[in-house]
C-alpha cells in the first residue's frame, strides 16, 4: 500500500497543473518527493477541519493528517484541543445531519477532498457498557437478598431475619441469584461489545428499571403472607425445568455469539447453529438469546406464581422484541443471504 | 395537571404540534412559521375538522349546561350532576386523539397525547365517578370550568387551523388564558383527589391485599397520594413550557403584523 501511495503522490506532484491551491494555513499541500537514492515515500497529507454540527462554528483545524489516519486517530487529535470532549463522546460525520462515521473508517477512503470537513456532535457524558451492566446486575442480586433475609423495616418487626417456610421461596432465591451471577460473569468474561460506551443517563434509567422491579418482585416472593403455587411441587418442578433449560440456552447463545467475533474486533457475521443443541434455535430466530431470556422469566413466574414477576416478564419481553426486530432488520440489510425462515424472537410468529 | 397537559398538548414538548395537521407552521402555532410540513390528506383533514367541530360543540354544551344549572339552582354547588353525562362522553371521546397521533394524521407524540388524555380520563372515571361522595365538592366545579374553557378554545383553535383561517383572538386566547386556567384546573384536580382519599381508604376501593394466590397487592389510597405528589415535578414543567411557547408564538405574530 505504501508503494502505491508513493506512486500516486509522485504522479500527483508531477501531474498537477499550475501549483496546488494553498491550504488554509497558507502552506503548500503536497510534500514533494525527494530525488535521493533511497526513495523517500511522498505523502499526500490531508487537512481536517472540524465544525460544530449545529452552529457550524469552526472548532478545530488539523493539518498534516496522514491519509490512512482513522477516525479514531482524528478523534484523539481533536481531544487534544478540546480535552472535555474525549473520543467516546465525539460523533464525527460528513454531513451535519448524517450518520456518525465509524472509528475504523480511514480518512482517504472517505468521499472528501484533501481538505476534509467533518461535523462534530457532542454525544454527552459517556459511560462504559461494562460499568453499566455490572451496576445494573449487581443491584438486583443484592436487593433480592435483602428481602430474602427479611432485613428490618421491610416487613413487620416480628418477621425480621426470619426465614420462609415454603421451599419454593428458597428455590426462587437460588434461581434469581444464579441468574444475576451468570449475567455478571458473562459481562466480565463472555460478551464482546461493539460499542465501548453509552450515554451516562442510561445508567440511571436502566438501574431504576432493574433495581425497581427486583425489589417489587422480591417483596412479594419473600413476604410472610406469600402463597405458594396452586399446583404445588408439580408446578415448581415444571417451572424449574423451563428455567434451567432457558438459562443453559441463553448461555449457549452468548458463547456462540462470542465465538463469532474475535477478541478486540468489531466484525459482524451471521450466527449459525453449532454442535450445541441449544444453538439450533438459530434456525428459527435471529435472537435466540432473547427467546431464552423470556423463557427463563416465564419459568420463574410459573415457579413463584407471582403477578409482579409476570408483569416484569411482559415488560422485558416487549423491550427485547423491539431489540430483536431491530437486530433482525440490520441482519437483513447487511447480509443478502440471510436465512429467510428466521423470525426475530418467536419462531414463526414474531 | 390534566388541564395543563391538555392545553400544552397542541404545542407540547419535543416539538409536538397542535391537532392542526394541515401543514403551515403558523397554523401549528410554532414560531418560525414558514416551514412547510406535509399535512394530512383531504379525507383526514375533513374528518379532523368534523372531529374538532363536534368536540367544540360538546364542550359548549357543557358550558351552557353549567350556566343553566347555576341559574336554575341559584347556587354554584353540586353543578356536576347537571353536566355529568356530556362531560363523561366528550372527555372520554378525546381518547380518539391518541389514535389520531398513532395513525399519523396529527403530528403529535403518541406518548405525550396518551399521557394527557389518560390523566383526564383518570380524573373523570377513577376519581370523580368512582367516589360518589366527592361529586358534590366545589373542587369538581373548579376543574370542570377550567377544562371547559380550555377545551372550547383548544378545539376551535384546531378547527380554524385546519381550515387555515385562525383568528388572532383564538390564538391569543389559547396562549394566554392558560395562565389562569392551568393553576385553576390543577387546584381543582388536587383538591378533588384529596377529598376522595378518606372514602377510598374506608371502602378499600380498587385495592387488593395479601394473602392471595397471585401474590400481588395494590393500595389505591397510596397510589392516589403518589399521583398527587407527581404533580409537583410535572406541573411546573408543563406550565413554563406553555409560557415559553407563548412568548415565541405571540411575539412572532406581532412581528408578522408589523410587516403587513
Amino acid at each position: 500500500m505504501d508503494l502505491n501511495m508513493s506512486m500516486v503522490a509522485r504522479e500527483a506532484s508531477q501531474g498537477l497543473g499550475p501549483g496546488p491551491s494553498l491550504g488554509l494555513n497558507g502552506l503548500p499541500r503536497i510534500a514533494p518527493a525527494k530525488a535521493t537514492k533511497k526513495p523517500k515515500k511522498a505523502v499526500l497529507f490531508f487537512e481536517v477541519e472540524i465544525l460544530d454540527a449545529k452552529t457550524r462554528e469552526k472548532l478545530c483545524f488539523l493539518d498534516k493528517v496522514e491519509p490512512h489516519a482513522t477516525i479514531a486517530e482524528i478523534k484523539n487529535l481533536f481531544t487534544k484541543t478540546h480535552p472535555q470532549w474525549y473520543p467516546a463522546r465525539q460523533s464525527l460525520r460528513l454531513d451535519p445531519k448524517g450518520k456518525s462515521l465509524k472509528d475504523e473508517d480511514i480518512l482517504q477512503k472517505l468521499p472528501v477532498g484533501t481538505t476534509a470537513t467533518l461535523y462534530f456532535r457532542d454525544l454527552g457524558a459517556q459511560i462504559s457498557w461494562v460499568t453499566v451492566f455490572l451496576t445494573e446486575y449487581a443491584g438486583p442480586l443484592f436487593i433480592y437478598l435483602l428481602f430474602y433475609f427479611r432485613v428490618p423495616f421491610i416487613y413487620g418487626h416480628k418477621y425480621d431475619f426470619t426465614s420462609s417456610r415454603h421451599s419454593v421461596v428458597h428455590l426462587a432465591c437460588i434461581c434469581h441469584s444464579f441468574h444475576y451471577v451468570k449475567r455478571l460473569l458473562e459481562t466480565l468474561f463472555v460478551h464482546r461489545f461493539s460499542h465501548g460506551t453509552m450515554p451516562l443517563r442510561n445508567i440511571f434509567k436502566n438501574c431504576t428499571y432493574y433495581w425497581g422491579f427486583a425489589a417489587w418482585m422480591a417483596y412479594y416472593i419473600n413476604h410472610p403472607l406469600y402463597t405458594p403455587p396452586t399446583y404445588g411441587a408439580q408446578q415448581v418442578k415444571l417451572a424449574l425445568a423451563i428455567f434451567v433449560i432457558c438459562q443453559l440456552g441463553n448461555f449457549s447463545i452468548h458463547m456462540a455469539l462470542r465465538d463469532l467475533r474475535p477478541a478486540g474486533s468489531k466484525t459482524r457475521k451471521i450466527p449459525y447453529p453449532t454442535k450445541n443443541p441449544f444453538t439450533w434455535l438459530f434456525l428459527l430466530v435471529s435472537c435466540p438469546n432473547y427467546t431464552y431470556e423470556v423463557g427463563s422469566w416465564i419459568g420463574f413466574a410459573i415457579m413463584t406464581q407471582c403477578l409482579p414477576v409476570a408483569l416484569f416478564s411482559l415488560v422485558g419481553f416487549t423491550q427485547m422484541t423491539i431489540w430483536a426486530k431491530g437486530k433482525h432488520r440490520s441482519y437483513l440489510k447487511e447480509f443478502r443471504d440471510y436465512p429467510p425462515l428466521r423470525m426475530p424472537i418467536i419462531p414463526f410468529l414474531l | 395537571m390534566a388541564a395543563a397537559a391538555a392545553a400544552a398538548k397542541g404545542n407540547g414538548g419535543g416539538g409536538a404540534r397542535a391537532g392542526a395537521g394541515a401543514g403551515a407552521g403558523a397554523a401549528a402555532g410554532e414560531a418560525g412559521g414558514a416551514r412547510k410540513k406535509k399535512g394530512p390528506g383531504p379525507l383526514a383533514t375533513a374528518y379532523l375538522v368534523i372531529y374538532n367541530v363536534v368536540m367544540t360543540a360538546g364542550w359548549l354544551v357543557i358550558a351552557v349546561g353549567l350556566v343553566r344549572a347555576y341559574l336554575a339552582k341559584g347556587s354554584y354547588h353540586s353543578l356536576y350532576y347537571s353536566i355529568e353525562k356530556p362531560l363523561k362522553f366528550f372527555q372520554t371521546g378525546a381518547l380518539l386523539e391518541i389514535l389520531h397521533c398513532a395513525v399519523g394524521i396529527v403530528p403529535s407524540s403518541v406518548v405525550l397525547t396518551s399521557f394527557q388524555v389518560m390523566s383526564r380520563v383518570f380524573l373523570i372515571w377513577a376519581v370523580t365517578h368512582s367516589v360518589k361522595e366527592v361529586q358534590s365538592e366545589d373542587s369538581v366545579l373548579l376543574f370542570v370550568i377550567a377544562w371547559t374553557i380550555t377545551e372550547i378554545i383548544r378545539y376551535s383553535f384546531y378547527t380554524f387551523s385546519l381550515l387555515n383561517h385562525l383568528p388572532y383572538l383564538i390564538k391569543w386566547a389559547r396562549y394566554t388564558l392558560f395562565i389562569v386556567l392551568y393553576p385553576m384546573g390543577v387546584s381543582g384536580e388536587l383538591l378533588t383527589i384529596y377529598a376522595a382519599l378518606p372514602f377510598v381508604r374506608q371502602a378499600g376501593l380498587y385495592s387488593i391485599s395479601l394473602p392471595n394466590k397471585y401474590n400481588f397487592s395494590f393500595d389505591y389510597y397510596a397510589f392516589l397520594i403518589l399521583i398527587m405528589i407527581s404533580y409537583i415535578p410535572i406541573f411546573p414543567q408543563l406550565y413554563f413550557h406553555m409560557i415559553h411557547q407563548r412568548r415565541k408564538v405571540l411575539s412572532h405574530t406581532e412581528e408578522h403584523k408589523k410587516f403587513e
